[in-house]
């Protein structure tokens, strides 16, 4: 193909694309402090500073002042392109537009609420005994029927059923159970004491549910509630089990 | 190479050994070469109801232990030619059963049979669970009552985790599920559990129906197997579940009341 396009053809097209980028997440707004910790950091990786285009990651701050214009020349003075700033105050992205650079939005990956699941799932990972159905969060699915006479426990954390629980078996979790079927046998949950777990199923036929050591047995149970969707929690030390209103 | 079937319920009394005898002469006489062995050490019955309780020499237990061939042990049935009957000992103890001993002769009749019968004893115990160990696949027989379901769910627990299927993984035992004694009657009046109940509990596939019948029990005491009385409502219904088993689509019957007609009670009222 000829690269001479007519009039009519297209010359350019914008598209969507992920480049890598180097972001330099400052945690000082002291230029001088932050070029004599630059130096060093030449002299270990020269080949890194090579007109890199980075982006100035102030995501930290919402306020305070940056002196963008002497820092952005001092960078350059180092071989560093900056591109783009990404968070600060209101008065930072105006001055890096009046600079010619992009700005971004903070990078929300860096809150908190994001950053816990990472954590979980290193500790997960970390655990010495590892059952091939407990996955990193010590939950534990099982699909289908739970029978008379078997047991079925997840030691560490939630355990989830995708099927009926019939009478005559048993189910036990450090957490949470979950019934996604009738629950006609034996309900455990928080067998380690822990008090906010609780008990859910699709269809309430149980012989007895129990959480951290509280129970109710068919016979306590509010006859009203059988063959319903219920949740099962401590209210104030004592078992709950109420319908869900769907 | 022969499929192994167990025959098996967990509770006594529900149809076991009446229907491993129903099943087995069934296959026997849509051509297939079937043995049906009972497994019932000490309270043997099967070889009553297949009619054949005055022809026993050997059992399963001296072929086991050595003390007689299995073509010594083996009765042939007097009305079928490929249907042959294992008895159990009246004499010995369930421990006179062994897990080789019973592999040994599974092994050798898998050679030379089409269909391997297990009938299994009740309970749950070693004798229950050297019936089912090297089966391919299992009918579980239930009546429609709580605690007939209950133990034919304890028994379906055990099949899929005290099986050789289950131990060494690959293609599990297929299970199904056999339903005797219904009587549609006593379920509409409430006496009974319905179908629906049983089949959502125990959520295994329906091999069939069989209905409260006198049939039954006229067959278990001349020892004549069921499956022969083609006029009978059972003996249908045993057809039926043979049909199946051998991968035939049949649609169930016997499962709803009777609406009986002037005509019917004129004439058809010999039928049960």
């Amino acid at each position: 193909m000829s690269q001479e396009l007519n009039a009519e053809s297209a010359a350019f097209t914008f598209k969507g694309g992920m480049l890598p980028m180097t972001v330099l997440e400052l945690a000082s707004n002291d230029v001088d402090l932050i070029e004599q910790q630059l130096s060093g950091k030449i002299s270990q990786a020269p080949a890194f500073f090579q007109q890199t285009p980075v982006v100035l990651g102030l995501d930290k701050w919402e306020e305070g002042t940056l002196e963008l214009e002497r820092l952005c020349a001092m960078l350059r003075s180092h071989k560093l392109l900056p591109v783009a700033v990404r968070g600060g105050s209101d008065t930072i992205k105006q001055s890096a537009w009046a600079l010619g650079m992009g700005w971004f939005p903070p990078n929300e990956a860096r809150t908190p609420a994001h950053a816990a699941p990472v954590e979980q799932v290193v500790r997960g990972a970390n655990r010495e005994e590892q059952d091939d159905a407990v996955n990193h969060y010590g939950a534990r699915v099982f699909r289908g029927t739970v029978r008379s006479g078997q047991q079925l426990s997840a030691p560490r954390g939630d355990l989830i059923v995708v099927g009926a629980v019939n009478a005559g078996a048993e189910i036990l979790a450090a957490g949470s159970i979950h019934v996604y079927g009738a629950l006609r046998g034996r309900a455990l949950a928080g067998i380690h004491g822990d008090l906010d777990a609780a008990v859910f199923c699709q269809e309430l036929r149980a012989e007895l549910i129990a959480i951290a050591g509280n129970y109710k047995r068919l016979e306590d149970i509010d006859p009203e509630m059988l063959g319903k969707s219920v949740q099962a929690h401590m209210v104030e030390d004592q078992l709950d089990i109420s319908a869900f209103e769907l | 190479m022969a499929k192994i079937i167990v025959v098996t319920s967990g509770k006594g009394g529900v149809g076991k050994t009446t229907s491993a005898a129903a099943i087995a002469t069934g296959l026997a006489q849509r051509g297939k070469k079937t043995i049906v062995i009972d497994f019932d050490v000490g309270l043997r019955n099967l070889d009553l109801i297949m009619g054949c309780e005055r022809r026993v020499v050997y059992d399963l237990i001296n072929v086991i232990q050595g003390e007689a061939g299995l073509n010594q042990a083996m009765i042939r049935d007097k009305r079928i030619d490929n249907l042959y009957v294992l008895p159990a000992s009246q004499t010995r103890d369930k421990d006179a059963l062994t897990l080789e001993g019973v592999e040994r002769v599974l092994d050798t009749l898998k050679e030379s049979f089409d269909f391997i019968i297990c009938d299994s004893p009740a309970g749950i115990e070693r004798g229950a669970q050297l019936a089912m160990y090297f089966a391919d696949e299992a009918v579980v027989v239930t009546n429609p009552e709580v605690s007939s379901v209950r133990d034919s769910d304890r028994i379906l627990g055990l099949l899929s985790s005290k099986t050789r299927r289950a131990e060494q993984g690959g293609e599990p035992l297929k299970e199904h599920l056999l339903i005797t004694r219904y009587s549609p009657n006593r379920v509409t009046s409430g006496d009974m559990l319905n179908l629906e109940d049983i089949r959502e509990i125990l959520s295994i596939p329906l091999l069939g129906l069989i209905p409260e019948s006198e049939a039954v029990l006229r067959a278990s005491n001349q020892g004549v197997p069921v499956t022969h009385d083609h006029d009978s409502d059972a003996g249908q219904a045993y057809g039926d579940t043979v049909d199946r088993l051998l991968g035939e689509d049949r649609a169930l019957r016997f499962h709803e009341e009777q609406k009986r007609g002037f005509l019917s009670r004129m004439f058809g009222g010999g039928r049960r």
